[in-house]
């Protein structure tokens, strides 16, 4: 199995009472709360994090969100350039740059390009939609942007795969008259790909393109569902089945000497959900072209009706969960090497195997330390005990018809 | 005395309010769709045959996967205006419509005998740096619905005493504006230069509390418009229409008959 760290440089050091005051912790609050010397701190800390990971053979995740406490990689292109040349060994994926709230997907090719070949061929491509806080301070229409994830993938790949001059690209969403990106991608065809998803439609997708389909904060039950949509959708298309390596499973993860400071300094992460999710209504529940109209109705009333199902975000039913919750659904994994390998290996069975672990493994006040910790004693003792993952194997050429 | 119907154009099927009867006037609703019980929409109706479409996407109206602009809807509104009876008719937009009202008058001017625009969008007047139209989509609904309304606790929507459907038609309403107006937010930047265009007689009328979009915004609009006048409406906010019927449908009959 592969393991990934992934740290989101949270910025967990504005006053609390300021946090309790504002309405959202996200694209509102003002920067002036966030000292640029302590940000630069935090970079360095991170960023020597993935380094130790280089040496430790653990692979790294580069992220990106914006405008808040819960990280200050807003910018995923400028850390995985930094990766790419200081890292020498492990393979980096980005996860990812926001591409529906990117103008133009040409450019984020290049960027995907110019690391795939400073690296020398270990950049893994990853897409998130985004939504919510991120439509708002990315500027980007909310309503129609699962359109917009699929034409601007279409477009990345297409420009990454194209060598013969330029081409032009007429969507519904894009045009760009002439792509023709250099450097190329090292990796041919093109770097792997990923998408961090956990809605049925998106994950059966992924399926027919043999995407790897990563379940950030869900859960067992979300990811099984996620990934037996994945399987039915290629056996549908008349696809080989699916190896594990097509699976991502992401946790909240600490190992430490003992449970009880894997339990103590691990259970510090959930501040990134107690604390970094809060977000205003209208940049959240009220904000239109997340869900459907049907099911964003109930929002508005204050009172519901009997019966009646308000929508939840996945994430919202995850704020004020305590360590031993977050343990027992699967978000989280703390403890020694034991308690975490099982706790892996448990989660592993209910959703039928994965061959990527990508493990949060520095959140909130959890210090530069406790997290370099943390990955020396995951690395070291539980990541050799997991299962190796199991290959994808291509489509059969079609046969010519007899 | 016909009631909710439907309407085609664009060749969508459009639900829509229908009421009176004598000169047609075409009503493009703002951020939502017309109330069939609206007391406007029978007090207008006195005065002549409102014809109240919803916009694809909003109500209950369709809207197919390639109608998704304003452009789109400008060109659906001309088609709706080409088909009704008679030479010309009275145009008149709430809002979000009256953005829409006034690039169907630039376009189309001849069809039109009178324009009302009501606390309309559409335009940008003031500087790179100032806002002119609220956004209603980033702001706290707590300040949109302050904003809105002279007085929101007796006419801002009470959602909890609000049916399934409403709150569905509500939802959608938000969604298809969402769509259309995010981006520029609410306006076209070309619009100003091309108000001149308008020869019928306009009617500007503005709610004085409105902080949606303020009055200066409704004088600024005004005066790029040949020949036409602005009346502010006491009491009401960013819908007069609903917070003083009365006094709006009087402003308006007597814009008619002038």
């Amino acid at each position: 199995m592969q393991a990934w760290y992934h740290c989101e440089n949270v910025y967990p050091f504005v006053p609390q009472e300021v946090l309790d005051r504002a309405d959202s912790v996200r694209a509102s609050l003002p920067n002036k709360h966030c000292d640029p010397k302590i940000a630069a701190d935090l970079f360095q800390e991170c960023l020597d994090e993935h380094l130790l990971c280089d040496d430790l053979g653990v692979n790294v995740v580069s992220i990106e969100h914006h405008s808040g406490i819960n990280s200050l990689y807003g910018a995923s292109p400028m850390i995985l350039g930094i990766l790419a040349r200081q890292t020498k060994k492990v393979r980096i994926l980005s996860l990812g740059t926001l591409i529906t709230v990117r103008p133009d997907p040409v450019r984020v090719a290049e960027e995907y390009a110019t690391a795939d070949v400073i690296s020398r061929g270990r950049l893994e491509i990853g897409f998130v939609k985004s939504g919510d806080s991120e439509m708002v301070s990315g500027n980007a229409n909310p309503v129609g942007y699962v359109e917009r994830f699929w034409e601007a993938i279409d477009l990345i790949q297409k420009t990454l795969t194209s060598h013969d001059g330029p081409f032009s690209w007429e969507g519904k969403h894009y045009t760009h008259r002439h792509v023709n990106i250099w450097p190329p991608v090292y990796q041919r065809p093109h770097p792997p790909m990923w998408a961090a998803t956990g809605d049925p439609e998106t994950s059966a997708e992924l399926g027919r393109r043999g995407m790897v389909n990563a379940l950030v904060l869900r859960g067992p039950e979300a990811s099984k569902r996620a990934f037996d949509t994945y399987r039915d959708a290629r056996r549908e298309a008349g696809l080989p089945a699916p190896g594990t390596d097509r699976f991502a499973y992401a946790a909240l993860c600490y190992v430490g000497d003992t449970d009880e400071q894997g339990l103590r300094i691990g259970g510090k992460t959930l501040w990134f959900l107690n604390t970094s999710l809060k977000q205003s209504p209208q940049m959240s529940k009220f904000l239109p072209g997340r869900m459907p109209p049907e099911v964003t109705a109930q929002n508005y009333r204050t009172q519901p009706q009997p019966g009646a199902q308000a929508m939840r975000r996945p994430a919202d039913s995850l704020i004020g969960i305590t360590a031993e919750q977050a343990i027992a659904r699967g978000i989280l994994c703390a403890g020694n090497p034991d308690t975490v390998y099982k706790q892996i290996m448990e989660i592993y069975d209910k959703v039928g195997g994965f061959g990527h672990f990508i493990f949060i493994g520095r959140s909130g006040f959890l210090d530069h330390q406790e997290a370099e910790k943390g990955i020396r004693l995951l690395a070291k003792e539980v990541l050799p005990r997991l299962p190796a993952a199991t290959p994808t194997f291509p489509a059969e050429p079609a046969r010519a018809a007899e | 005395m016909a009631e909710e119907a439907r309407l085609t154009a664009g060749g969508i099927e459009l639900e829509a309010v229908r009421r009176g009867s004598g000169r047609p006037i075409l009503v493009l609703h703002g951020f939502q769709t017309i109330d069939p019980q609206a007391r406007f929409v029978d007090l207008l109706a006195r005065h002549g045959e409102v014809i109240a479409p919803s916009g694809p996407g909003f109500g209950h109206s369709p809207r197919p996967k390639d109608f998704y602009t304003v452009y789109d809807l400008v060109r659906l509104y001309l088609e709706v205006l080409e088909n009704l009876p008679g030479e010309k008719a009275t145009l008149l937009g709430f809002s979000f419509g009256g953005w829409l009202a006034a690039e169907v008058a630039v376009a189309f001017s001849h069809r039109i005998d009178r324009l009302v625009l009501v606390d309309p969008l559409g335009i940008k007047v003031s500087d790179r740096e100032t806002a002119d139209i609220l956004d209603i989509f980033n702001r706290s609904p707590d300040e949109v619905r302050r904003r809105s309304w002279h007085d929101p606790d007796r006419f801002a929507p009470d959602f909890n005493a609000m049916s399934d459907e409403a709150l569905v038609v509500y939802a959608r309403n938000r969604e298809a504006l969402c769509l259309y107006a995010w981006h520029p937010y609410m306006y076209n930047p070309q619009l100003p230069r091309w108000l001149t265009r308008i020869k019928a007689p306009t009617l500007v009328l503005w709610g004085e509390s409105d902080r949606v979009v303020t009055p200066d915004y409704g004088r600024a609009y005004a005066r790029l418009i040949p020949g036409s006048r602005l009346e502010l409406i006491e009491g009401a906010g960013h819908h007069p229409e609903i917070e003083q019927p009365e006094a709006f449908v009087e402003r308006v009959s007597r814009f008619l008959e002038e």
